[in-house]
C-alpha cells in the first residue's frame, strides 16, 4: 500500500471485445453484431394464460445476450467530464490540511471538491454518521478525501494523485471484540463504539437449562465479504438550466437516494430526478449514495455532466460489505433432542458507519435461534465500530452468519445426542401456528415438510453422521472421503 | 432455515399504477430498480394474471423517480410480496372499471364478470364475453373513462419491545432446506461441493424459472462465503486484496451439481399466494457444506470461509490428538 498504484490506460469497451483471437479483426471476416431486420420469435411461456407459474423468459435475457444492453458506463452525454475520488489510504486519522492546487492547475482538470464544499456532510439509513466525502476524520482507510473532475479518467487519475493530504495518523481499532471492552477508545469518540443492541428475551432460561440432561456451547465466526457485482457502482449527473439536477444511478432505492441528495446539497426534493437504469447486480451493495452529491456537486461548478464509475479496486474499499460476526451459543437439550433452553451473544463488526447495520443487528437477533420451538431464550446482539470498511447491506442481512452457526451448532448436538441430524431438527422445527422467539404466530409453516422433501430428493439414508467415520462409495478409490450428509 | 420477507417493522410500501391500453396490452409503472433477478418479468406476470392477459401483453416502465411512482427498493427480499401486492391491486382497479363497463353491454351485474384469456367473460357462461382491449376502447372513446389504477401496500407490523424483543417484526417468513454433499481430500484440505439439493419455499411460485435462477445464483454466493471469499485486513488497517486475482470467488468450475425443489406452499397475504426467494437461498448453504465437512473427515470447522489450509490443519490437529498405535 505504499508504493502508488500504475495508472492503466483507459481502456474502450470496443478494445475489449477485439482483443482475441486476432482473426476477429480482419474485415472480411467479422460477422455484424446484430442482423437486420431483427426476427423476434416471442416465447410460448411469455404468450400464455393464465401468466402465473409460467416460465416467462425475461424480456433483458435477449438483450444481455447479444450484448445490447445499455448500462450507465455506456451512457455518453455532450461534453461530459470524468470524475475520479482520492481515497485516504489511512484507517484513522486527522485531516490536517489538504493541498489541491498542483492538481487544479493541471490542464484538463475542470474543478476540485473536498469535504468543505459538501452542504450538510451527513447521512446514513438510520445513524447520519457518514460524510458524503471526509470532514475532518478519517474512519477507514477508503474514505473519499478528495473529488476531481476532468475531460479524461486518465486526467482525473492523475490530478487525485497531485492532491496532497497531511495526515495525523491514530491508530484503527480493528478487532470487534477489542472494540466491545469499553476501555477501548471510541472510533467515533466521544460517541460509544457500542452503537446499536438488540434483545430477545423469552421464557426462563436457567430454568430450562436446569431442565436440560445435557448443555452444549460452541463459538463460531464469520468473515468479511463483499457483494462483487459484475457492475460496479456508476453515477452521471447534469444540471439544466432551471436548476433541476438528472442523475443517473446504479442505486436500487431511488427514493430514499433522492432524499439523501436532497439533505446533503440542502436542495429540495422536487430538483432531483434519479434515473435508475438495468443494474448488472446489486446484492445489496448499491442501496445507498455513494458518489451521486459529489458529482452533482462537480456538474455544478463546471456546468458539464460528469460521470462517475467504480474501479474493482473502489468497490472493495469505498462500498458497504458484510458484517463479520462472532456468534456465542449455549443450548441445553433433553436426551431425546428437545431443546429446553438456548443462549446466544452476537457481536456484528459494525465497520467504520452504521450504514445498514441496524437493519441487520434487528434481523441477525430475531433469527439467531433457528425455526425451532424454544420456549426458554435469551438473545443479545451488539454491533460495534472498527475503522474498517463500512459494513451495510448484504443478501441476508445478518441471516447466513447466524444459520452457519445455529444449524452447525445443531450437528454438535446431534453427534452428542448419537442422533441422525435430521431427526433432530424435525423434533424441534416450527410448525404450522408455532410461536416465533418474538412472540408472532406463523402463517403458511412449511419447515419440515422441506426436510423431508429434501432429504428424500438427496437420498438421505438415515443416521448420516458417523462421528468422522469414513464411507468410501463403491466406485470411490481416492484418498478423498465421500459421504453423505 | 427461516428468512423473513420485508423490512422489519419499519413501513417499507410500494406503490404501482396500471394503465390499460385499446389493444388490450396494458402498461405498469413502479419505482423498483431491477438488478438482475427478474423482479420486472414477475411483476408483468402478476398484473398480466390479474387482468387475464399474457405476460407478453404488459410493458414494465421502472426507476425513474419523475416517471414511476415510489418504491421502497429491491431489498429485504420484498419486490414480489409487497411490490406484487401492489401491482395487483392496481391490476385489480382496472378489471373492476372494466366490469363496470362491460356489464351492461354484455347485460350483467359488474360481479357476475371474470377477465381470463384476453377477454372480459361471464362467470359460468363464458360463450358471453368480450375482447379486453374493445372493453378498454369502449371506456375510452364512449364512457370516457381511460382504464387506470394505482394502488400501494405495506405490510402489516408491530413494533418490538425493547427490552424483550417480542412483537411482529415481519408480515410474512419463508423456510428452507438444502442438504449438501462434499468431497475433503483429507492430504490438502481441499473441499469439493459435488452437489447440492435445495427445498425452497416461496408461497406460489409466479415463476418457477426465475426461482431456479435465484436458488443456483444463492448457492453460489453460499459456496464462495463457505469456502473461499474474505476481504483480508493488515495490522494498519487497508485492504490487501481488493481485486478479483486475490479475492477468491467462485466461478463455473467451483459450483455443484444443484436440484432445486419448490415447496407446495399458498400465503394467503402474497399476490396469489406468492412470498419471496432473493435472499433465503443463500442462508443455508455455508451450513450444510460445513456440516458436510464434518460428516467426511470429522473436523468442526467454526471459522469462515473454511479454506484448504483451515480444514487441513483441523485434520492434522485430529490426527495429532488421537492415540497413536504400535503395532509390534
Amino acid at each position: 500500500m505504499d508504493k502508488k498504484p500504475k495508472v492503466a490506460e483507459k481502456v474502450s469497451p470496443a478494445e475489449t471485445v477485439f482483443q482475441e483471437p486476432s482473426i476477429l479483426r480482419d474485415s472480411t471476416v467479422i460477422a455484424p453484431l446484430v442482423e437486420y431486420p431483427i426476427e423476434v420469435v416471442v416465447p410460448k411461456a411469455r404468450q400464455q394464460t393464465p401468466a402465473v407459474g409460467q416460465r416467462a423468459t425475461r424480456l433483458d435475457g435477449r438483450l444481455h445476450g447479444l450484448g445490447q444492453t445499455g448500462y450507465i458506463d455506456d451512457l455518453k452525454f455532450q461534453g461530459m467530464l470524468f470524475a475520479k475520488i482520492k481515497r485516504a489510504g489511512v484507517a484513522s486519522a486527522r485531516i490536517k490540511s489538504i493541498d489541491t492546487k498542483e492538481a487544479e492547475a493541471m490542464p484538463g482538470v475542470m474543478a476540485v471538491i473536498t469535504g468543505k464544499d459538501i452542504p450538510c456532510n451527513a447521512f446514513g439509513p438510520s445513524l447520519k454518521d457518514q460524510p458524503v466525502l471526509a470532514h475532518e476524520r478519517v474512519f477507514h482507510a477508503g474514505d473519499g478525501v478528495a473529488a476531481v473532475a476532468a475531460v479524461t479518467e486518465q486526467i482525473a487519475l492523475e490530478a487525485c494523485e497531485k492532491i496532497k493530504v497531511d495526515y495525523e495518523v491514530f491508530t484503527p481499532v480493528l478487532d470487534p471484540l477489542e472494540s466491545l471492552k469499553l476501555e477501548t477508545p471510541g472510533v467515533h469518540a466521544p460517541s460509544a463504539n457500542i452503537y446499536q443492541k438488540k434483545f430477545i428475551k423469552k421464557g426462563d432460561i436457567e430454568k430450562g437449562f436446569a431442565a436440560s440432561d445435557h448443555i452444549v456451547e460452541g463459538q463460531f465466526r464469520t468473515q468479511m465479504v463483499e457483494h462483487v457485482p459484475l457492475e460496479p457502482h456508476a453515477t452521471i449527473a447534469m444540471w439544466d438550466a432551471n436548476g433541476r439536477v438528472t442523475i443517473y444511478s446504479t442505486l436500487g432505492r431511488i427514493t430514499l437516494g433522492r432524499a439523501d441528495i436532497a439533505s446533503t446539497l440542502g436542495i429540495p426534493i422536487s430538483r432531483i430526478r434519479i434515473v435508475a437504469t438495468i443494474v448488472g447486480g446489486n446484492f445489496g451493495g448499491k442501496n445507498e449514495i455513494t458518489t451521486e452529491p459529489v458529482l452533482a456537486l462537480l456538474s455544478k461548478k463546471t456546468g458539464r455532466p460528469v460521470k462517475s464509475t467504480f474501479t474493482r479496486p473502489d468497490e472493495f474499499i469505498a462500498s458497504t460489505t458484510r458484517h463479520p460476526l462472532i456468534m456465542d451459543y449455549k443450548t441445553g437439550v433433553t436426551r431425546d433432542g428437545r431443546i429446553q433452553a438456548r443462549k446466544i451473544r452476537l457481536v456484528l463488526d459494525g465497520g467504520a458507519y452504521c450504514s445498514w447495520s441496524e437493519t441487520t443487528l434487528s434481523k441477525a437477533c430475531i433469527l439467531s435461534a433457528g425455526p425451532y420451538n424454544i420456549e426458554n431464550l435469551y438473545a443479545e446482539a451488539y454491533v460495534v465500530y472498527t475503522n474498517k470498511t463500512m459494513t451495510g447491506a448484504m443478501r441476508g442481512f445478518g441471516a447466513p452468519q447466524v444459520c452457519f452457526a445455529y444449524e452447525s451448532h445443531m450437528d454438535d448436538i446431534a453427534t452428542l445426542l448419537n442422533m441422525d441430524p435430521l431427526d433432530i431438527r424435525l423434533v424441534n422445527a416450527f410448525n404450522e401456528g408455532s410461536i416465533s422467539p418474538t412472540g408472532q404466530k406463523l402463517q403458511s409453516v412449511v419447515v419440515k415438510e422441506s426436510l423431508l422433501r429434501a432429504a428424500e430428493r438427496f437420498g438421505w439414508n438415515g443416521k448420516g453422521n458417523t462421528n468422522g467415520g469414513a464411507k468410501l462409495l463403491p466406485k470411490e478409490n481416492v484418498n478423498g472421503n465421500t459421504v453423505r450428509v | 432455515m427461516w428468512y423473513p420477507i420485508g423490512f422489519t417493522v419499519a413501513a417499507n410500501p410500494s406503490s404501482a399504477v396500471v394503465k390499460l391500453d385499446e389493444d388490450g396490452t396494458a402498461t405498469l409503472l413502479t419505482g423498483t430498480v431491477e438488478t438482475g433477478q427478474g423482479s420486472l418479468t414477475i411483476l408483468a406476470q402478476i398484473v398480466a394474471q390479474e387482468l387475464g392477459i399474457a405476460t407478453d401483453d404488459v410493458n414494465v416502465v421502472s426507476a425513474d423517480t419523475d416517471a414511476t411512482p415510489m418504491d421502497t427498493g429491491a431489498i429485504a427480499s420484498r419486490t414480489t410480496y409487497v411490490t406484487g401486492n401492489a401491482a395487483r391491486l392496481a391490476a385489480e382497479k382496472v378489471k373492476l372499471m372494466l366490469f363496470d363497463v362491460a356489464a351492461p353491454l354484455l347485460g350483467v351485474k359488474p360481479n357476475q364478470l371474470e377477465a381470463k384469456d384476453h377477454k372480459i367473460v361471464v362467470k359460468g357462461f363464458p360463450q358471453r364475453n368480450m375482447h379486453i382491449g374493445d372493453v378498454a376502447n369502449f371506456a375510452r372513446t364512449v364512457t370516457g373513462e381511460p382504464p387506470i389504477g394505482s394502488a400501494s401496500f405495506n405490510p402489516a407490523t408491530v413494533a418490538l419491545d425493547p427490552e424483550t424483543g417480542q412483537g411482529k417484526p415481519f408480515g410474512t417468513y419463508v423456510y428452507a432446506t438444502q442438504i449438501a454433499e462434499v468431497e475433503v481430500d483429507d492430504e490438502t484440505g481441499d473441499v469439493e461441493v459435488l452437489r447440492i439439493v435445495a427445498s425452497h419455499d416461496c408461497g406460489t411460485p409466479i415463476n418457477p424459472m426465475l426461482v431456479e435462477g435465484q436458488v443456483e445464483g444463492g448457492i453460489s454466493m453460499g459456496v464462495g462465503f463457505a469456502l473461499q471469499e474474505e476481504i483480508l485486513f493488515n495490522a494498519q488497517g487497508v485492504q490487501i486484496n481488493p481485486n478479483l486475482t486475490n479475492y477468491i470467488m467462485p466461478t463455473s468450475l467451483d459450483m455443484p451439481e444443484v436440484e432445486v425443489d419448490i415447496v407446495d406452499n399458498y400465503d394467503p397475504s402474497g399476490p396469489f399466494g406468492a412470498k419471496g426467494v432473493g435472499e433465503p437461498t443463500l442462508v443455508p448453504t455455508a451450513a450444510c457444506i460445513l456440516n458436510a465437512i464434518y460428516n467426511a473427515v470429522g473436523v468442526r470447522i467454526t471459522s469462515l470461509p473454511a479454506t484448504a489450509e483451515k480444514v487441513f490443519a483441523a485434520i492434522q490437529a485430529k490426527r495429532d490428538a488421537e492415540p497413536k498405535q504400535i503395532t509390534a
